[in-house]
């Protein structure tokens, strides 16, 4: 008889990323990066879906930047997640590409329970 | 029903526009040089000719004359009545050379007296023709003066910019012009000429050609850099109304060139945030092309599956390059497309393109 895997990893809050940052942390057999958007948590895995690279822990959390009434802006602060090797943006908050809406990064649910912060393999709500 | 979206029309030699011009650039057009203005051109000469040569008077041209004119008498027996032509849009021959001229204030005042010779001795005369207005894109302020002194004729139905360029079009010192454009709702036409001529940047950053073939092969390299430029600056989203027509840079390349923008354009895109979409989704709004030369592989089967990527069914215009060398017959061009793309082909799109009015029935 084996053990089942974990389906979730617990964090220390005050080990948590900032806004910014990123902390891989293993559930089970998978890799799963944390991320603070907006004083939010969100949870991906770490691997992108157009080529298969390890996209958020080799990537870089950026601000995207657009076009508003004309004038060059700056988008949500470290929304999103830059792929280290085609260097394709990914929306944290909803895995979405963001240049090819065909492409998702998966997402894992991730919640805080008093000072950790819960990590698990569940779909996010 | 067929528009040709590309006729090429010229003047014997600039003194042709004297009563055109104003006085003192007269006096420069008879004056200069030793006989007269000439303008930059080609430092190659095609082998065989320039022309069709059943399209001029071999007897009565000059030696050396390199692009004899073709007046109206000559285009509505060799062109527009022989097949039936509906709509022909005249573009220009030497004139283009005004584009890369260094002198961007004579430019301008040729450019008036050009668009005002082309009014009064082709468009006014002849109802199937429309014209294009010939600009200084080295002097937008002026191109765009000149937009908005003609562009609201119903004879001219958009704007004529070369090839060969000193900057590419998409740049913000072009807004001017951009801007005229769009108050008049004019579509700019982007047509190989005079690539590494004048003010002109090189044909490629290969180094000078040798030989007029591998010009003429390579001609199309400065479209493609206006064509990349104008998607990457974001101008149809600048200027939303925009209409773009490539005219004679083939057709095959802008396919990869799109794969590879928008490949780029995913990684590329914090720097370009005006385009905001990827490049080619502008591209089946806002560009059409022209199908003169036609690429001819070998196996002619392999025409279509690499073009279809360009959606021809919206963005594909007959043109004949009349009365160049390389003239595609309209019959024969739409032939090599399958039915179903030959009314938008022949007539459809351009019509659409160049908002031309259905023609009364006689």
């Amino acid at each position: 008889m084996t053990a089942s895997r974990p389906r979730e990893a617990r964090i220390p809050l005050a080990q948590a990323p900032p806004p910014g940052a990123v902390r891989i942390v293993e559930v089970g057999m998978r890799r799963v990066a944390v991320f603070c958007v907006d004083g939010r948590f969100h949870a991906l895995a770490d691997r992108c879906p157009h080529r298969g690279a390890p996209l958020c822990s080799r990537g870089q959390v950026v601000t995207g930047i657009e076009v508003r009434d004309g004038e060059l802006a700056t988008g949500p602060a470290n929304a999103l997640v830059r792929c280290p090797w085609h260097k394709w943006d990914f929306e944290i908050a909803t895995g979405r590409c963001a240049v090819d809406a065909r492409l998702r990064v998966r997402r894992y649910a991730v919640e805080v329970d008093d000072d950790q912060l819960v990590v698990s393999l569940s779909t996010p709500r | 029903m067929l528009v040709d979206s590309d006729v090429h029309v010229g003047y014997e030699t600039l003194l042709d526009l004297c009563d055109y011009l104003d006085a003192p650039t007269r006096e420069l057009v008879e004056h200069s040089g030793t006989n007269g203005l000439g303008m930059p051109t080609y430092p190659w000469y095609h082998p065989t000719g320039w022309l069709r040569r059943d399209t001029y008077d071999v007897e009565t041209t000059a030696v050396g004359a390199q692009l004899p004119g073709q007046d109206l008498d000559r285009i509505r027996e060799k062109l527009l009545d022989a097949y039936d032509v509906t709509y022909a849009i005249l573009t220009p021959d030497e004139a283009a050379a005004f584009a890369v001229l260094p002198n961007a204030q004579l430019a301008a005042r040729l450019c008036s007296g050009y668009n005002n010779w082309l009014l009064e001795r082709y468009l006014e005369e002849e109802p199937r023709a429309r014209g294009l207005l010939v600009v200084t894109p080295q002097h937008p302020e002026a191109a765009a003066e000149e937009i908005r002194r003609l562009g609201h004729r119903d004879e001219f139905v958009g704007v004529f910019l070369p090839g060969g360029a000193r900057v590419p079009y998409g740049s913000p010192v072009h807004d001017p012009l951009w801007r005229a454009c769009a108050e008049l709702g004019l579509p700019v036409a982007v047509h190989t000429h005079f690539e590494g001529v004048g003010i002109a940047g090189p044909v490629t950053a290969a180094g000078y050609p040798d030989h007029y073939v591998e010009y003429h092969t390579l001609c199309g390299a400065g479209m493609y850099g206006h064509f990349v430029s104008i998607l990457c600056h974001g101008v149809f989203e600048r200027y939303p109304g925009t209409r773009v027509i490539m005219m004679e840079g083939g057709l095959v390349p802008f396919m990869g060139l799109l794969w590879r923008l928008d490949t780029n354009w995913r990684a590329c895109r914090s720097e370009i945030p005006y385009c905001r979409r990827p490049p080619s989704e502008y591209v089946w709004e806002h560009v059409r092309f022209t199908t003169q030369p036609l690429e001819e592989p070998a196996d002619d089967r392999l025409l279509l599956p690499a073009i279809e990527g360009l959606r021809p069914w919206d963005t594909l215009c007959y043109a004949s390059d009349y009365p160049h060398w390389d003239f595609d017959e309209p019959a024969q061009t739409l032939r090599r497309l399958p039915a179903s793309w030959r009314d938008a082909v022949s007539h459809a799109n351009a019509m659409s393109f160049y908002r031309l009015p259905t023609p009364v029935a006689a």
